[in-house]
């Protein structure tokens, strides 16, 4: 970059050189003057160009030679540098700091544009920075993210930052240069920045700027801080940066890393809140399934022990507890399960099926709560599919209950079942008053109940999550939709391997 | 309790009515079912039952909305089966009408005395709040406004005497903080339950045999305070 700038000023400097001989020329010869001030005047003009466009020191070696110029041709007598009127000295020696004056001003005025320009480059590239970190939500990989901005926005070919663990450094680098950074180096720059916070208003930085030589290179390490507390260095390397923007990258980077900090505990605050919600939404409902059933079972033995029942009333009883009984029990089997799921100890065990067997397993799970609805059940092919046959049943009784439950009794419930090469396809339709779009998203989350069915329907939340953790672990999936014509659909499609069933082969 | 008194029971869930009507036709009551508010409020209109068993947890109405509306045209007593541990429920539907609660998993028992508690109320309602009652140990003379404990006179503050009253007239039956600070120091102090809870330990220490494991005034806890039923 400062070559080109170099090319450029030798650049303008010849074409001052050259309007100087031309206007040299064109006084002389073309136009016969001799007049020295037009001469002068003339040559101070370009002086002034050469030092709006360039250097200072263009300007003064035009300058000079314009002088030189003026004594030459222009000041008797012509063709030699010597001045015979004492006069003349006075205004060649006028000319000459005139000239250089005003190159000095033109060339400050110049230099504050520049530095303004590169200011505002500067604030522009940092803007866009504290951009990138607003924009960063995922508090994961927010520091390698925050290197690669710093890296990708102030073109740096090296840019890390270094966290202290212990007495080991975290090094998070991007750029295109690798540049192994020294611990000690690290740990020294970060204890010097620790110990001192100076402000250096001429360079406006803060202490602890060093610089450390890493195979060859020049790498600025500047520390991070939070207040006036070092949290950390950042290293960069690859282009010249002013320390003042170096600093002002520094502060920017070490609010990100605060950020960060703050993003990830409010993350695992939000975990333990709504870990703390789902076990008390587990609770109120476990004590309200427990304790119907337990309250039945209780009255009707007792009701058992009295001599008062007659034969058929004492069936009726212990009808109530079997039925009771079962329900805990099913109760339980979720309970354990949704452990399982949640532990992660639940793995698929594929053999080889036909569809219908699943669905005649599913329907004895839940015999209770689906005894009195028409169920339609449609097998549309007769295809083997390999798929476990225990976590399939159990994901199809869950819905099936589901449906059971959330439909006014006798509705009918419609099964389609699916054997195709790619895998098993199970729906369940049901006629029901549909599923509510706000609870749509959240049906497969645990403990999740309907709104208003939580007050209309006994339940845990739990079956469908069930269900979906059950067909997760085969790969499954699962989904509901509302059917055009009302009612609520739930799908099932495990992929699994398929073929033909024994007696189909022979028939072929 | 000339004629079988009637009660309707109102519950939801096929098995606990499966099992509770058979054991209070046992006990010789009159007994209708209801599976939802809307069946149980048309059954208070036409059956006038002389008691309610109410299910809180009814799929069409809240179980205290049903308290009110049930109150706004009757006072016959509620008894409710709550399966909720929620005490605040609990309390409200005490405070909105309700005379007792039990608490599921409850046994047999339990519920037929709160039943019976809740229908002596009923039945003894037009006596005069006067005269004179024992029970078990502790007698009480509302006329004189003295207590005996066996032969022994307990002498008590005019605000002990009314605390002790009012829960020996309503005994076995619970009776909320909010009722009883209502009835003792009137409306304005239902907020201020430490009243309670001072003149209840001075009551303990006089009345009961040993204050620290009481006998006769027992706490419901976060409800309120039942006299024993003896």
């Amino acid at each position: 970059m400062s070559q080109s700038f170099a090319r450029r000023d030798a650049l303008i400097l010849a074409l001052a050189l050259a309007a100087i001989v031309a206007v040299t020329a064109a006084f002389r010869v073309g136009l016969h003057l001799t007049n020295p001030t037009t001469a002068a005047l003339s040559y101070l003009l370009i002086v002034l160009v050469t030092a709006a466009a360039s250097t200072l020191w263009a300007a003064i070696a035009a300058s000079c030679v314009a002088d030189l110029c003026l004594n030459y041709f222009f000041m008797p007598p012509f063709g030699t540098f010597t001045i015979a009127d004492p006069q003349n000295w006075a205004a060649l020696f006028a000319f000459l700091a005139v000239s250089v004056i005003a190159s000095n001003l033109s060339a400050a005025v110049r230099d504050r544009e520049r530095e303004a320009t590169a200011r505002h480059d500067e604030l522009a590239r940092l803007f866009d920075l504290s951009r990138d970190i607003l924009l960063t939500t995922d508090s994961r990989d927010a520091i390698p993210q925050l290197a690669l901005f710093i890296s990708r926005r102030f073109d740096l070919a090296f840019a890390a930052i270094c966290l202290p663990r212990g007495s080991d450094w975290d090094v998070f680098d991007a750029g295109t240069l690798s540049v192994t950074l020294d611990p000690t180096q690290l740990s020294e720059a970060f204890r010097a920045a620790d110990r001192a916070l100076e402000f250096d208003a001429r360079a406006r930085t803060y202490a602890g700027h060093r610089t450390a030589r890493v195979d060859g290179r020049t790498v600025h390490v500047v520390p991070l801080r939070l207040g006036t507390k070092p949290v950390g260095l950042l290293a960069a390397a690859g282009r010249a940066i002013e320390p003042g923007a170096l600093d002002a990258i520094a502060g920017v980077s070490a609010i990100a890393i605060e950020r960060t900090q703050f993003l990830e505990e409010r993350k695992s605050a939000e975990i333990a809140r709504r870990n703390e919600e789902l076990k008390s939404a587990l609770l109120a409902s476990l004590a309200h399934d427990l304790r119907t059933p337990l309250t039945a079972i209780r009255v009707a033995a007792s009701n058992l022990q009295a001599s008062w029942l007659a034969d058929s009333e004492r069936r009726d009883q212990s009808d109530v507890i079997l039925v009771e009984v079962e329900r805990l029990h099913r109760l339980f089997q979720n309970v354990l399960d949704m452990a399982r799921i949640d532990a992660g100890a639940v793995a698929a065990e594929r053999q080889w099926v036909h569809p219908s067997e699943i669905f005649e397993a599913a329907r004895e799970q839940v015999e209770q709560t689906i005894r009195d609805r028409p169920i339609e059940v449609v097998s549309e092919s007769d295809l083997l599919v390999r798929v476990d046959p225990r976590l399939t049943a159990a994901a199809l009784a869950h819905v099936l209950e589901n449906a059971a439950q959330y439909t006014s009794g006798g509705s009918a419930i419609e099964v389609r079942l699916t054997a195709a090469s790619d895998g098993l396809t199970m729906t369940v339709r049901d006629h029901g008053p549909g599923i509510g779009a706000g609870d749509l998203p959240h049906l497969f989350d645990r403990f999740y109940r309907g709104a208003g069915a939580a007050r209309r329907v006994a339940g845990t939340g739990m079956g469908l999550a069930i269900a979906r953790g059950m067909l997760i672990a085969e790969q499954g999936r699962i989904w509901a939709e509302n059917c055009a014509g009302g009612g609520a659909q739930f799908s099932i499609v495990v992929p699994a391997e398929s073929r033909p069933t024994a007696s189909a082969e022979q028939t072929a | 309790m000339s004629q079988a008194a009637r009660i309707l029971l109102v519950d939801d869930e096929a098995s606990i009515q499966r099992a509770l009507a058979p054991l209070l036709r046992s006990r010789g009551y009159d007994v209708a079912v209801a599976t939802t508010g809307e069946e149980a409020l048309a059954a208070v209109r036409s059956q006038a039952p002389d008691l309610i068993v109410l299910d809180l947890g009814l799929p069409d109405i809240e179980g205290t909305e049903i308290c009110r509306r049930v109150r706004a045209e009757s006072a016959v007593p509620i008894v409710v089966l709550s399966a909720r541990g929620g005490e605040s429920d609990k309390v409200s539907v005490l405070d909105i009408g309700a005379d007792d609660y039990v608490t599921k998993p409850f046994g047999p028992e339990e519920l037929l005395a709160r039943i019976r508690v809740a229908l002596r109320r009923v039945f003894s309602e037009d006596e005069m709040p006067g005269g004179r009652l024992q029970l078990g140990d502790l007698a009480i003379d509302y006329d004189r406004r003295r207590v005996l404990r066996g032969d022994e006179e307990i002498r008590l503050t005019p605000k002990e005497f009314e605390l002790l009253a009012l829960l020996m007239r309503n005994s076995g039956r619970v009776l909320t903080h909010r009722a009883i600070l209502k009835a003792i120091w009137g409306p304005n102090a239902v907020n201020q339950p430490e009243h309670l809870w001072v003149l209840m330990g001075q009551l303990r220490k006089k009345v009961e045999p040993d204050p620290a494991h009481p006998r006769y005034l027992l706490s419901e806890p976060w409800v309120g305070y039942r006299f024993a039923i003896l």
